[in-house]
């Protein structure tokens, strides 16, 4: 069995791909498996998605523990401790990350084992769709060649899976196109089995009754949602040139997340950790003080603590 | 103490106002809506110190209910059969609120046929709710089961809701002599209502019944519960201690009614059991050694006294006042999975469905549980589940088939 | 001539946050944007009694984002949650066992559907009950919580997963938006208000408005949604405002029974809001549907017409 995990976030298609995989995998022969979680997570929040296939039937269901192929459909998902990318990872995974940047700077950022590869998805979407989060079928292409799948089965997958999605025709056509270039663009690597560790019987640690304070779902921590850090979210973020802003607080007003806070001299102060990258203060700023820019992919722009 | 004629459902509004209760939001609903009556009138005259709310409906009776509870407020609340299934899916929040509420349930059968009258599949619905039950046999132990109610929900070891249960018409609406235990002795029975998890208030703030994510923390919480209403059962052992002592009335997980020497054993909840052990007088005086098992606390399952009062026995019948389609009686399921691992279990565990929508069980029917389980316990085999259904009984149902026109 | 008089200038609005970040709202909440601007009047002696919908993950153990309390309750009976907290602190101050001054404002949070749906019954016997709380709806006009299905809030020609376009249909949904503001209204609650992000100063006006009334304050605000009608989460406040400006979310109060209209837009034509939303797309391509949209733009210039002739 071969079994595959993508990591996105909400709205970049990890879904999807591990859908088209699946059918491409389908199509192919395979008896095939693949299953999203499903968080109560929104839009830019961690998402993963899973997929088997394989000769026999697969007796395994849900989260995939340890993964042949790992594709990463944004390399800020590296670093977010919630997305749990490292997860099962050993020197045999194969370790795919959406990223313009070299594998071995990869490596060196995320200090993760396996073996590395990358390509900057993200970057042949904006340049073909003008979209940045069109890239469930180029990451489904990579899956796919990755794991040993041959184009024409992908060919029908892409369509089927997005046509499912209400896609238009012309698009997914684009869409095929666009990514027999990624399957094209990725190195074939030999799968190298690693040993699963041998499991044990779990010993239990049965919790004891304690007091409703404890013991409820209750929070009287407060305010403490400031400990999880949204800023992975951003693709693009809001950057102030000073000598532009008028000091007129619509920034500050719109921002939903509240993550933007007026200085003594009424200049904004954005919250990178928690600026999710909607980009409303970029829109309502009547200066144009407020620019997007690209978040450097790799963890430079933003680090979790 | 002084003692007065009161119907089920006036002592258990007798039950609230002596807990001196702080909120009472109310729905109507036969045959429970005389509890409701009492308590808006006496706390419109002030003879209650609670505020009284008419609510839209059952759900949402339960979920002001749960949320006042929360508050910090002591709370009572009573339905019946449509409206306790109404307010369904609040009941697994309170639990997991760990709001410890009282509600009272007086049992009416479930649509569809829609009827009035009594059995148990409402209350044994919410069985798994989280909610510890207690069923009532008198109209006096409807009365002080509240207030031994209210003292173990509201203890830090438990924190969980509680449902007292009694029997529609056959309780509800029956009178009989109710006394009625002197308010200072109740309130040392009963400590004021101070919970340390509950309240929002401007200094100390608090998020309940907050969402979980995943499974690690949904597990935990909901085992929690578990745990709070397993410990109930202690719990429930002191506060019969401490009621016997102020009041003179014990009250135990379950109770036994002669079975000292009994070869075969009926086991019944709720005010049929009163029937029941007149059956069980008329045929000790036949020679018949048998008694009488009623299960008073069904959440949590007192396994270990079912065990001990059923221990070696001949023959023994549960007679189920409800009916799972396709399973048979519920109490007889967890009746028997209790004596599995027994070693001197039973010779034969009989199920009896009898009394569906307050159908009569008559004294011959009781005597030929006996006549079948002693017959069973003989041959060491079970037998059931048997619906009480007499031949006159069948006769008549054929006369309103015939009216109602229905062709073969 | 309707005027604001505490929030007149932007900079009038508190500085201080009460909803803090770290959430798991979408990126460009419009509703997430409302209950923020509310809150800075509302402060933090609240307790939000929350329906299921997008705002329940507001608190997710173990971590919330209120500095008040929090109440999560069903979908169908957050009012009446309201009614037992509310009676509960009145109780428990009455008898002495809470001081007045540890009392907490009592704030329901209900999506569309909850609002609209679910919780018509308990929101109709608080308002009868004349129960002394605030409800916030937050209305992003489908069932968004569970991927933006048909709710009665959904405007006709709006498309979601449950009303997509067809061959019959060809304008997705087709039945009108439920008028909530009017059911509400019927009730004759002291304080109703349509409030839109975009406008804050006079959504921060209308909470301040609504603190001098005791009894249910009725805020229904237009929580535009870029994940569900689908358009850049940049473009929020843009497609909030042009709700207002086309004059299809009319912001008004109603005190007593009362309307005013808080704001008279000039109306641009709705194709202006329409365009920008995915979820309207079918109407402008493949091909126009020129019925569709001028059935939209007849219903608004019909609701204006006898409040600008009132106006004049």
């Amino acid at each position: 069995m071969y079994a595959v995990r993508f990591h996105g976030r909400g709205g970049q298609g990890a879904k999807t791909a591990s859908r088209i995989l699946g059918t491409a995998a389908f199509l192919s022969g395979y008896v095939a498996q693949d299953s999203p979680i499903y968080g109560a997570e929104r839009r830019g929040a961690p998402v993963a998605a899973f997929t088997r296939f394989g000769r026999e039937p697969i007796r395994e269901r849900g989260v995939i523990a340890y993964p042949d192929l790992v594709v990463v459909a944004d390399a800020s998902l590296l670093e977010d401790p919630a997305a749990r990318v490292s997860d099962g990872i050993t020197d045999q995974t194969i370790l795919f990350v959406n990223s313009p940047l070299h594998a071995e700077q990869i490596r060196t950022q995320s200090k993760l084992p396996g073996r590395i590869m990358t390509l900057g998805v993200t970057e042949i979407a904006l340049q073909h769709f003008g979209q940045r989060e069109a890239i469930s079928a180029l990451l489904g292409a990579v899956a796919a060649r990755l794991a040993g799948l041959q184009q024409e089965p992908l060919r029908q997958a892409i369509a089927r899976e997005l046509g499912d999605l209400g896609v238009a025709p012309p698009i997914i056509e684009r869409n095929q196109t666009v990514a027999l270039m990624c399957y094209e663009s990725v190195q074939v690597m030999a799968r190298e089995s690693a040993a699963e560790p041998a499991t044990r019987a779990t010993i239990f640690h049965t919790p004891v009754y304690e007091s409703p304070c404890r013991g409820t779902a209750r929070i009287s921590a407060s305010g403490n949602s400031v400990l999880r850090e949204t800023g992975g979210w951003r693709t693009f973020r809001p950057v102030l040139v000073a000598d532009k802003c008028n000091g007129c607080w619509l920034c500050f007003v719109y921002c939903p997340d509240g993550v933007i806070a007026m200085n003594q001299d009424d200049r904004p102060v954005v919250d990178y950790a928690h600026c999710k990258g909607c980009q409303i203060c970029v829109h309502e700023c009547p200066t144009h003080a407020l620019v997007a820019e690209r978040e450097q992919e790799g963890g430079v722009a933003w680090t979790a603590k | 103490m002084d003692s007065q004629m009161m119907t089920g459902n006036l002592a258990a509004a007798w039950g609230a106002r002596l807990a001196d209760v702080d909120y009472i939001p109310a729905f109507p609903i036969t045959p429970q809506t005389e509890i409701v009556e009492a308590l808006a009138k006496w706390c419109e005259r002030g003879d209650l110190a609670a505020r009284f709310v008419s609510m839209d409906s059952e759900h949402s009776m339960m979920t002001a209910a749960g949320a006042a509870e929360v508050a910090g407020a002591r709370v009572f609340t009573a339905t019946s059969s449509q409206g306790l299934l109404h307010a369904f899916e609040v009941l697994y929040s309170i639990s997991g609120w760990r709001a410890p509420l009282v509600l009272v349930n007086v049992s009416r059968a479930l649509a569809a046929p829609i009827t009035l009258e009594s059995d148990h599949n409402d209350v044994l619905a919410a069985r798994d709710a989280g909610f510890l039950q207690i069923h009532a046999e008198t109209c006096q132990e409807v009365l002080d089961s509240i207030l031994m109610a209210y003292r173990i929900a509201e203890d830090e070891r438990v924190m969980l809701p509680v449902i007292v249960n009694l029997d529609g018409f056959t309780l509800s609406f029956t009178r009989e002599p109710v006394s009625l235990p002197d308010p200072d002795m109740v309130r040392r029975f009963l400590p004021p209502f101070r919970p340390s998890h509950l309240g929002f208030t401007a200094s100390s703030p608090q998020a309940l019944g907050v969402a979980v994510i995943g499974g690690t923390s949904y597990a935990y919480f909901r085992h929690q519960v578990h745990l709070a209403a397993r410990n109930a059962l202690e719990v429930h052992r002191e506060a019969a201690e401490s009621f016997h002592a102020l009041f003179g009335r014990r009250y135990d997980l379950v109770e036994g009614y002669r079975l000292e020497d009994a070869d075969d054993v009926l086991v019944m909840t709720n005010a049929g059991a009163s029937k029941g052990k007149a059956a069980v007088d008329a045929a000790r005086a036949q020679g018949q050694r048998v008694g009488l098992l009623r299960l008073r606390v069904v959440r949590p399952w007192p396994a270990e006294a079912i065990r001990q009062a059923l221990r070696g026995r001949r023959g023994v019948a549960v007679l189920d006042q409800n009916l799972a389609p396709g399973q048979g009686g519920i109490l007889y399921q967890e009746v028997a999975a209790c004596l599995y691992h027994e070693v001197l279990r039973p010779q034969a565990l009989c199920s009896f469905i009898g009394g569906l929508g307050g159908q009569n069980i008559s004294a011959g029917e009781f005597q030929a549980i006996f006549e079948q389980t002693a017959e069973a316990g003989v041959a060491g085999t079970g037998l059931g589940p048997v619906l009480l259904y007499s031949a006159e009984e069948h006769r008549e149902m054929t006369q309103l088939q015939m009216l109602a026109g229905g062709n073969a | 001539m309707w005027q604001r008089e505490t929030f007149k200038k932007i900079k009038q609005i508190p500085r201080e946050e009460h909803v803090l970040p770290g959430t798991a709202l979408c990126a460009g909440c419009g509703g997430l944007e409302a209950l923020r601007l509310a809150a800075k009047v509302l402060g933090d002696h609240v307790v939000y009694v929350n329906a299921a919908g997008c705002f329940t993950m507001l608190a997710a153990y173990p971590y919330t984002s209120f500095k008040g309390s929090w109440l999560y309750t069903t979908m169908g009976s957050a009012p009446a949650g309201a009614q037992g907290v509310r009676d509960a602190l009145d109780v428990l101050i009455a008898k002495g066992r809470l001081p007045k001054s540890e009392d907490v404002k009592v704030v329901v949070l209900g999506g569309d559907g909850s609002t609209y749906d679910m919780a018509l019954s308990s929101t109709s016997g608080a308002l009868h009950r004349k129960l002394d709380f605030y409800y916030i709806c937050y209305d992003n006009e489908a069932y968004g919580n569970t991927g933006m299905q048909l709710s009665p809030a959904t405007p006709y020609a709006a498309r979601t997963a449950t009303s997509p376009c067809s061959v019959q249909h060809p304008a997705a949904t087709t039945q009108e938006k439920k008028d909530i503001f009017e059911i509400w209204r019927a009730h004759r609650p002291p304080y109703i208000a349509t409030v839109a992000p975009r406008y804050p100063l006079d959504l921060e006006e209308k909470f301040v408005r609504a603190a001098a009334f005791t009894g249910p304050k009725m805020f229904l605000a237009l929580s535009a949604c870029p994940t569900g009608w689908v358009y850049d989460p940049g473009e929020t406040p843009e497609v909030a405002k042009l709700a207002v400006e086309t004059g299809l979310w009319p912001l008004k109060e109603a005190i007593n029974g009362v309307v005013t209209h808080t704001y008279i837009p000039k109306r641009k034509p709705v194709e202006a809001y329409l365009k920008l939303q995915g979820r309207f797309r079918h109407l402008f391509e493949p091909t126009v549907q020129t019925d569709a949209i001028r059935h939209i733009q007849e219903r608004v210039d019909a609701y204006w017409q006898p409040v600008t002739k009132e106006q004049a």
